[in-house]
């Protein structure tokens, strides 16, 4: 098979994993109460404020007795989400309101505070705001797990059983054991005492809490640190247009690579933070692919011929661990992602980790829940792709079984 | 027997024993034989036996958490506020060193158990206990104290027995999909495992945060104590099934394909027993390693739910290692808050992060490295 024959097939086949995680949303969606649903769908704005009177055939009471709702505003949900039809329709349409990217609404009632406006905004734009930060801070982890897991486990593999590889060891278990909110915030901690402790002055200069937690600083001095609340994207609260959400880019475009420094130094704890899990996990099957790849007969062969160890590691062995690894890098990507909304809650960084942390607090936002879920997942698939792909293309023998 | 454990050679007591045993007793003694050279494996390895130690450590503080004082599913709670006069609970300044040394007529009033306790306990790392361990440490949010030594005693059933419950309940639904799908193949595999890859390809932490949020909001606030760990139980259940399904449909398809289950077919074994006793068998132990592998991520992620801000107990100090944790860190933003005003020192709490966190971390890890042994003791291709 050739390679984009390959490409396309494996393409193919996300359609149908998408379309059943929209199902399984369709079936949560249908599970939570009217009101709240009507709301995160078409937003407040349209249905007003006014309680829903309940009926018991869809989970609520009736109010005067009888077992029809004389409220208008019930009346009108259930004719809006199409209750009356049956189900097929209503998945239906449930399916092409999310294709034709009608994702429904922030709730009016929401934690995020600029996004607490009467009526709610679109789902979709609230997630094109808070997305790019996290592919940013997703971009850097990422960077991040790959120098450090492939140099160690290497290094693992060759120096077997002897101190060095039993320091790796602990490491990928205390990975697995350390929770991400002690970490995550054990590093921040750690990074602000070695740097100075707590004192901070706002409007003044930086001082170590301001260096590490999540706000940049506003080009004409220095902002508290957001303790409550969180703002779709720092360059804009400061009356400045913020054309790409992207914190590092809009900085350039404004012409303030100073503040698109700043910006990346913010992410780094962050970043090693979501690193850690994956590199501890990573570790184990670097180390052990090369172990595998080191006793087969052609590395015989090449230090047999002389050549250099640095070498014989690096292009012979290496090359062929990289296989097996890219496919648990693919299978970890789901935990990895997992890994954001903690971090991000942490680091106060304002990611879509972070809208979902607000988000599946009580009160429920679950336009923001579902959106949030829908693009998570579509990252995990995405990656995954791109994982057999990159396989594939390594490895020939794939894409001919 | 004795000599068959010191030499645990393949069939060692087999053929020196009598030979008047049943066909059901010998396959019985073949079993043994095979958990104790596993066993013996096991012993050989240290990080295995440090593991195991631990663990039937955290095992005997569960059981031994019934005899403690205090009512099972709740700590005793310890009212947090300094006051000249007992008229209630107001929240001061956790942290800041002004609070932390008591003045005249400072103490902290009652324990909200008995009224009985006299007033006579202050907030100092040392107060109650010989260690920090047996100090108080704040609740966030709610101006309330909780003793961190008697948290974590009556925490260990309630962490132990979600964590099993949880795993056990999904490697029962993940082993009967699996084989079902690995053994029959056809239409039946095929809509089995696309129902998992969806599954599997929504982040497992989202997945069990939304469905908790979906039935919180669907089920109301109603619920009971046991119905509200029942919802959170059923939640991870649903996250965590499809793990299992993927990795003993790949075990069953590799046994159907051996040639003693050929064999088997060729004896006239039907379908139920081929999968009774040759699939069933041999998918257990990869089973086994997974199991012992996820039980310690349990309190992690409980803890990271609950630092996520969601409600999952009625009360929120709930004595489990994780949400004990979590709350520990929560902390870390009032203290920071307290402290961070100019001129005001504090004592870093230390001893109220170290204390939870290091027991889910030392669960969490040494059922890592049991969990690494046994697979390495079941699985010989594996041992390096």
């Amino acid at each position: 098979m050739r390679l984009h024959v390959y490409i396309i097939r494996r393409v193919l086949l996300l359609i149908p994993v998408l379309l059943g995680v929209m199902t399984i949303t369709f079936i949560l969606v249908s599970a939570i109460p009217l009101g709240q649903r009507l709301e995160s769908q078409f937003g407040q704005s349209k249905f007003g404020s006014g309680p829903y009177v309940l009926c018991s055939r869809f989970g609520l009471t009736p109010t005067n007795g009888s077992r029809f709702c004389p409220n208008p505003w019930y009346w009108n949900g259930i004719r809006v989400l199409g209750l009356n039809q049956p189900i097929p329709v209503q998945w239906a349409r449930y399916m092409y309101n999310l294709l034709t990217g009608q994702w429904g609404y922030t709730s009016a009632h929401s934690l995020l505070p600029t996004v607490g406006i009467p009526g709610g905004i679109p789902v979709l734009t609230v997630l094109s705001w808070y997305l790019p930060y996290t592919l940013e801070l997703a971009a850097l982890s990422l960077v991040m797990i790959w120098f450090l897991s492939f140099p160690i486990g290497y290094r693992a593999a060759v120096r077997r059983n002897r101190p060095f590889d039993q320091g790796a060891r602990l490491l990928s278990f205390s990975g697995f054991a350390l929770p991400t909110f002690l970490l995550a915030g054990g590093t921040l901690l750690g990074a602000v005492l070695l740097t100075g402790g707590f004192t901070h002055i706002c409007g003044g200069t930086a001082t170590p809490w301001d260096l590490w937690y999540g706000l940049p600083p506003d080009p004409t001095g220095y902002a508290c640190p957001p303790y409550n609340g969180v703002q779709p994207s720092w360059i804009g609260q400061y009356g400045q247009t913020s054309p790409t959400h992207f914190p590092t880019i809009d900085a350039l475009i404004h012409g303030q690579p100073l503040i698109a420094l700043d910006t990346i130094r913010r992410l780094i704890l962050p970043a090693f933070t979501v690193a850690f899990g994956s590199v501890a996990g990573i570790l184990r099957f670097v180390r052990n692919s090369m172990l595998e790849v080191l006793s087969l007969d052609y590395i015989k062969h090449a230090r047999a011929i002389g050549l250099p160890e640095r070498q014989v590691i690096r292009h012979h062995a290496g090359r062929n661990a990289l296989n097996v690894t890219l496919t648990v890098l693919g299978l970890t990507f789901a935990f990895f992602i997992a890994g954001f909304p903690v971090t991000e809650l942490i680091f106060g960084l304002r990611g879509i980790g972070l809208l979902f942390t607000y988000s599946v607090r009580p009160p429920y936002d679950f336009g923001v829940i579902f959106g949030t879920t829908i693009v998570f997942t579509i990252i995990v698939v995405i990656a995954n792709i791109i994982v057999d792909i990159l396989y594939a293309y390594l490895d020939p023998r794939v894409r001919l079984g | 027997m004795p000599a068959s454990s010191e030499a645990p050679s393949p069939r060692s007591g087999k053929n020196a024993k009598a030979p008047t045993k049943t066909a059901g007793g010998s396959a019985l003694r073949a079993r043994m034989d095979q958990l104790k050279r596993t066993w013996h494996v096991l012993k050989q390895n240290t990080l295995a036996m440090v593991g195991l130690g631990l663990l039937v450590f955290f095992v005997v503080v569960a059981l031994g958490s019934f005899f403690y004082p205090g009512p099972s599913e709740s700590m005793t709670l310890y009212c947090g506020t300094y006051l000249s006069t007992a008229t209630g609970c107001v929240k001061v300044c956790t942290y800041a060193a002004p609070e932390l040394s008591p003045g005249a007529g400072c103490y902290l009033v009652s324990s909200l158990e008995s009224s009985l306790v006299p007033p006579t306990i202050t907030l100092s790392p040392l107060s109650i206990g010989p260690l920090p361990l047996g100090s108080l440490a704040p609740i966030p949010g709610n101006g309330l104290f909780y003793n961190i030594a008697a948290g974590l005693i009556k925490g260990a059933p309630w962490s132990l027995g979600i964590s099993v419950t949880i795993v056990g309940s999904g490697a029962l639904i993940g082993m009967l999909l699996g084989a079902l799908s690995g053994f029959n193949g056809g239409t039946v595999d095929e809509v089995i495992m696309r129902i998992t890859d969806i599954f599997l390809s929504i982040p497992g932490l989202l997945l069990v945060l939304v469905l908790l949020a979906v039935l919180s909001a669907a089920l109301g606030s109603g619920l009971s104590f046991l119905g509200r760990v029942g919802v959170l139980v059923g939640a991870f259940v649903i996250t965590w099934w499809p793990l299992y399904t993927r990795l003993v449909r790949g075990q069953a398809l590799v046994v159907r394909e051996q040639k003693y289950v050929e064999a088997a077919k060729a004896g006239g074994a039907g379908p139920g027993r081929i999968l009774r006793k040759h699939i069933l068998p041999n998918v257990t132990f990869p089973v086994l390693v997974q199991f012992s592998l996820d039980v310690g991520t349990v309190p992690l992620l409980l803890g990271v739910i609950v630092f996520l801000g969601f409600p999952i107990w009625p009360a929120t100090p709930f004595p489990e290692w994780g949400t004990l944790s979590a709350i520990s860190v929560e902390n870390l933003e009032t203290f920071v808050l307290d402290c961070a005003t100019p001129g005001i020192t504090c004592t870093f709490p230390w001893w109220q992060i170290l204390f939870p966190g290091l027991t889910v971390f030392l669960f969490a890890i040494s059922v890592n490295f049991f969990a690494d042994g046994l697979r390495d003791a079941l699985d010989p291709r594996l041992r390096r």
